[in-house]
């Protein structure tokens, strides 16, 4: 039996991708340049990427014997339990809401360089009244304009990255400086940062032909972007002086300006926008339509499950979002913690694999029938991932002992909320539900 | 478990409820769907077809489905009764739906509007 419609590898690639590269990551990428002594970022994102690798293989293993758009949290309530998967995924879907804060952030700081007479909030309004707009009509970015925006901008950064370096002779200063194992392993954390939310292409899984396809775009997508972000982190340490891209939330326009004038500018605007938009369309959609879920088996109100009769979209979801997402986004604008949040995010991905580590672990034991795809070498890999990106938060933790507590708190609330309040929501709404299949009187089953 | 006449009734009363909702119909019109429902522990298989707003139930498999609704007999019985919502089922793994994902979406808010929060 197949299906009408499939996706093909270039959309799984161009999906994980696209997901992942955004404006914040240019901030993520310069940070980890500054935690290096010479022009070694390039070692240090390379590393984090051979690192997600190991991850990426947990994830295939993992869809492969869970094809389902539910992602971690089946997998995880299959290994760990309903109540752990549950706290994770909200907890998840908070600091993906944050992530956009920030993002939509270093957008309208983007496009302020470009348009100084507009502040950013003015931009950070239009942004999300746009997005909003968007997802409540139901009009998403899909497919093969997908595919175009991603592998564009991936072309772009490269070729504006080597034109950069070619312009400086490619004169690296001590491009395998590291500065010392603590300063290499702070920097190879945060270029975690880097690849968050590569893995949502696993819920990709139901429309291609083979769950395999999923795995491959996975890796193929982490290995392009390691190459994508090592040269255009390279030539922004080589064309502008580290301090001035440090204390800046925009040096990916500082770069473009040293690098190519004024229509440099503009090209990086056309690409942050670019970036930011892949970034809004799969944040915003996935976090509207999870709450939507959650709703729907009576972990939020019900009222979260409310459907537009015009648009077939979820518009109290999508609203909820609106007014969490400005809030987050306005929060950043006022206090510029917007490093907090990469770190946090850091932080919560290297979670999510060590948790998507032990979960295959635990997985092999509890349900050993065969699944479509295993990854080889027994426990090696599931077991050094899962070690690796525990020291990985450990050392995000111990640079930045707030995003620790955040994360702790954040684990707290989210648990008391699903040890106490669910509870309570699913024994109310669920008494109201009356069996139907109980009062119907049995029917002939005579069909055509 | 449910025997294939109870998954036949309950499909039966899925479309009889789908078919007297006028505004379910109409914005449905442009959303031609074929899609297989497959139970994993008894040998049953239905068609279920959309086509200009209108649904139908048949025996049996289509050739190239647009979706795929697999799940264990009593869970399919339950889902179309109304008496379970999709995504509790859907988030422990014991239903399974192949397609894609705004179609998959999509057959969740008629089940919302057909049979309620």
């Amino acid at each position: 039996m197949q299906l009408k419609r499939v996706l093909t590898l270039r959309t799984v690639v161009a999906t994980s991708a696209g997901l992942t590269l955004a404006s914040s990551t240019f901030v993520a990428a310069v940070q980890v340049a500054g935690f290096l002594a010479g022009d070694a970022a390039w070692l240090a994102i390379f590393t984090s990427g051979l690192l997600c690798f190991g991850a990426a293989a947990c994830f295939s293993e993992l869809n492969a014997r869970y094809p389902s758009a539910a992602g971690i949290r089946l997998y995880f309530a299959r290994a760990f339990g309903e109540r752990v998967a549950l706290v994770v995924s909200l907890l998840y879907m908070a600091v993906v809401l944050g992530v956009v804060g920030a993002e939509s952030y270093v957008l309208a700081q983007s496009l302020t360089f470009a348009v100084p007479f507009v502040p950013p909030l003015a931009w950070i309004m239009i942004v999300y009244v746009l997005v909003t707009g968007l997802n409540i009509r139901g009009i998403k970015i899909a497919g093969n304009f997908q595919d175009l925006i991603t592998y564009g901008m991936m072309v772009a950064l490269v070729a504006l990255g080597l034109a950069a370096l070619a312009q400086r002779g490619f004169a690296l200063q001590a491009p395998l400086a590291t500065g010392g194992p603590a300063s290499f392993i702070n920097a190879v954390a945060v270029g975690i940062f880097l690849f968050v939310g590569f893995e949502w292409a696993a819920p990709l899984a139901e429309e291609v032909v083979h769950t395999r396809l999923v795995s491959r775009g996975m890796l193929l997508a982490v290995g392009l972007l390691s190459l994508v972000y090592a040269v255009f982190t390279v030539a922004m340490t080589v064309v502008v002086p580290r301090e001035e891209l440090l204390s800046s939330p925009v040096p990916h326009m500082l770069f473009a300006r040293h690098a190519l004038g004024p229509a440099g500018v503009w090209a990086m605007v056309g690409l942050s926008l670019a970036a930011s938009a892949t970034t809004f369309n799969a944040g915003l959609i996935s976090v509207s339509r999870f709450i939507y879920a959650s709703a729907r088996e009576c972990v939020l109100p019900p009222v979260f499950s409310r459907v537009s009769m015009r648009f077939f979209t979820p518009w109290v979801a999508v609203l909820t979002v609106f007014v969490i997402g400005v809030s987050a986004s306005v929060g950043v604008l006022l206090t510029g913690c917007y490093l907090t949040i990469v770190n946090l995010a850091a932080a919560m991905e290297s979670l999510v694999y060590v948790l998507a580590a032990l979960a295959v672990v635990a997985l092999r034991r509890k349900e050993p029938a065969a699944c479509g795809y295993t990854v080889r070498g027994g426990l090696f890999v599931p077991a050094l991932t899962a070690a690796v990106f525990l020291g990985l938060l450990g050392a995000v933790v111990l640079v930045n002992p707030a995003v620790g507590l955040y994360l702790l708190a954040g684990l707290a609330l989210t648990w008391l909320y699903v040890r106490h309040v669910v509870p309570a929501l699913k024994e109310k709404y669920r008494r109201e539900r009356r069996s139907r299949r109980r009062q119907s009187s049995p029917r002939p089953g005579a069909l055509p | 478990m449910a025997t294939h006449e109870e998954i036949t009734a309950s499909l039966l009363a899925f479309q009889e409820s789908y078919n007297k909702n006028e505004r379910l119909k109409q914005m449905n019109r442009d959303w031609d769907r074929v899609i297989l429902i497959e139970a994993s522990d008894i040998p049953s298989r239905h068609t279920l077809e959309l086509r200009g707003g209108e649904l139908s139930v048949r025996e049996g498999a289509p050739p190239r489905p647009d979706l795929v609704v697999i799940a264990d007999s009593e869970t399919l019985t339950d889902l179309f009764y109304g008496d379970i919502t999709p995504t509790e089922p859907y988030m422990n793994g014991t239903l399974k739906i192949i397609g894609s994902e705004d179609d998959i979406v999509r057959l969740d808010f008629i089940s919302l509007m057909i049979w309620g929060e």
